[in-house]
């Protein structure tokens, strides 16, 4: 079963993995994506530019309007996001749990729909 | 010979090559596996346009071994092993069939599978391995099949081949007293293959259905080289009668069709008979094993001329048998919409309401969603397809649960 594991973030949070605090973080960043590799569970993953360099695009009455920034503001936004494959959600938490920005902000795990069902 | 045509041949001859490979070098599995594998990426390039050679087995033996030698070499300067490499470079170049080896190819696909599902790796190590070292099939073909990336997959399949030499295992059946045992591992990865490709099945995901393909092939194989193994007839014949919906279990859309509403004429009538011919031999002959009932009860469901005449008595009474010998939460649950089918809505509720395990599953909600409905209570039904919908994490089985509860808005 594949796995979201959704990292939300500030620039606060990011400033600090840049820190000289944040060295110890970022070295268990790398330390994990060894261990994600190297266990085959990992199977993707990006980082995504702050929200506000966000596009809103809403379609009112057939036509696109578009505003700067994120659908809502708050303290944290979804800043990046790894996909793993996993036996079970439980070793998704652990994995999300071990994650350095776990932290500083929430993560939520989610499974990702299987294209394949079981007619019943 | 073209591509394709040369595809299936190289298949058939991967682990009767990786067989003769690991007999005759005492470089471990995991060396020769990668060699034969780039044996067989040479000759998948070679052969379509300079033709198969005259012995396909002892060329591939050959190339493999030498590939063997090399590796071993530049793993030698690594790590200094002398040993493994003066072992390797003993090794025939220039392979021929040797007499009696081709008696020795069957005891040694059937170790490999064994070793391939060695209980030491996770069910997706297992699959991964089996694909590969028994299958043939390149490393790329299974990450396709697989959804995820190259280098992921690549990453598993050395990851397990490292398990099983830390682990010490040789190439060698197991002990007699750990071989039923084992064997149950073998037959449930062939299981979830079958499984991986079959739920599959809808178009899109052509590689993924290959996986069906697959399974029944290594199943047939292994029950060329095990006759006598009830069980191993009783899993061919569940996947041939399972795959034999494979046409109907899909609208033209890619939506599931429940059973129920299939289109029995597009059944796979060559497939049905053979599936069962399989299990009414298996079941005349032995003892009872849950391979064996499953593929019984499929194989009611595939003689039924319609829905409605499906015999849901006797698959009810062979769900009793298979609750007493592999008892489960999921056989409780089938055998609930037996008793539905069988003696009413009311009392599949009834038998429903027993079913522990499966507190926070889809599929209990979906069949009490099913029941419900032939009940008449449809507000209740449609709260219950909602439920099942939002709780699975399939896309087709989550489109048909809305789907159900859609036709019901409105209705009571």
């Amino acid at each position: 079963m594949k796995y979201m594991l959704m990292i939300y973030d500030n620039p606060d949070s990011r400033e600090l993995f840049q820190s000289p605090e944040g060295k110890e973080l970022m070295e268990q960043v790398d330390a994990m994506m060894a261990q994600l590799t190297a266990s085959g569970e990992l199977v993707g993953g990006e980082a995504l530019a702050d929200p506000s360099n966000t596009r809103t695009v809403r379609v009112h009455e057939g036509a696109p309007v578009v505003t700067d920034g994120p659908l809502a503001e708050a303290k944290e936004h979804f800043g990046g996001y790894l996909i793993v494959e996993c036996e079970t959600i439980d070793r998704a938490v652990e994995i999300a749990a071990a994650w350095p920005s776990a932290r500083l902000a929430p993560m939520e795990v989610r499974p990702i729909m299987d294209p394949a069902g079981m007619e019943m | 010979m073209s591509a394709t045509a040369v595809e299936p041949l190289l298949r058939d001859l991967a682990p009767r090559v990786l067989g003769v490979l690991v007999r005759r070098h005492a470089a471990g599995f995991d060396l020769c596996e990668d060699a034969v594998q780039e044996a067989l990426l040479a000759a998948a390039r070679q052969w379509p346009s300079e033709g198969v050679p005259v012995h396909p087995q002892a060329w591939l033996v050959t190339v493999a071994s030498r590939r063997l030698v090399d590796d071993v070499r530049s793993e030698h300067a690594r790590h200094r092993r002398e040993e493994v490499a003066g072992a390797v470079a003993l090794g025939d170049e220039r392979a021929q069939p040797v007499a009696g080896e081709r008696t020795r190819e069957h005891d040694d696909t059937l170790t490999l599978l064994l070793l391939c599902c060695h209980p030491a790796l996770s069910p997706a190590s297992q699959i991964a391995l089996t694909l590969r070292a028994v299958g043939g099939l390149t490393t790329a073909q299974i990450a396709s099949a697989f959804l995820v990336p190259e280098a992921t997959m690549a990453q598993r399949i050395s990851r397990a081949k490292a398990t099983i030499r830390a682990d010490g295992t040789a190439f060698r059946p197991p002990p007699s007293e750990e071989l039923p045992e084992r064997m149950a591992v073998v037959l449930h990865v062939l299981y979830l293959i079958f499984n991986e490709g079959y739920t599959a099945s809808s178009g899109a995901d052509l590689q993924r259905t290959e996986l069906a393909d697959e399974a029944i092939r290594l199943t047939r194989l292994l029950h060329r080289l095990l006759p006598g193994d009830d069980e191993v007839a009783g899993l061919l014949a569940l996947m041939l009668l399972t795959d034999a919906r494979r046409a109907a279990r899909t609208d033209p859309g890619g939506e599931l069709v429940p059973l129920a509403e299939q289109d029995r004429s597009a059944w796979d009538a060559a497939a049905i008979a053979e599936g069962v011919d399989l299990v009414s031999a298996a079941l005349r002959s032995g003892p009872l094993g849950p391979y064996q009932l499953q593929a019984a009860i499929a194989a009611v469901h595939a003689e039924a001329p319609s829905a409605e005449e499906t015999d849901w008595r006797e698959i009810l009474a062979l769900y009793g048998l298979l609750e007493r010998i592999a008892p489960s939460p999921t056989v409780a649950l089938n055998r609930a919409v037996a008793v539905g089918m069988a003696q009413g809505p009311r009392a599949g509720l009834e038998a429903l309401s027993a079913v522990t395990g499966l507190d926070e599953h889809h599929r209990l909600e979906a069949v009490r969603a099913h029941l419900l409905e032939m009940a008449g209570e449809m507000e209740e039904a449609r709260a219950a397809y909602r439920l099942a919908a939002r709780r699975t994490t399939s896309l087709p089985e989550r489109r048909y649960l809305e789907g159900r509860a859609g036709r019901l808005r409105g209705s009571n």
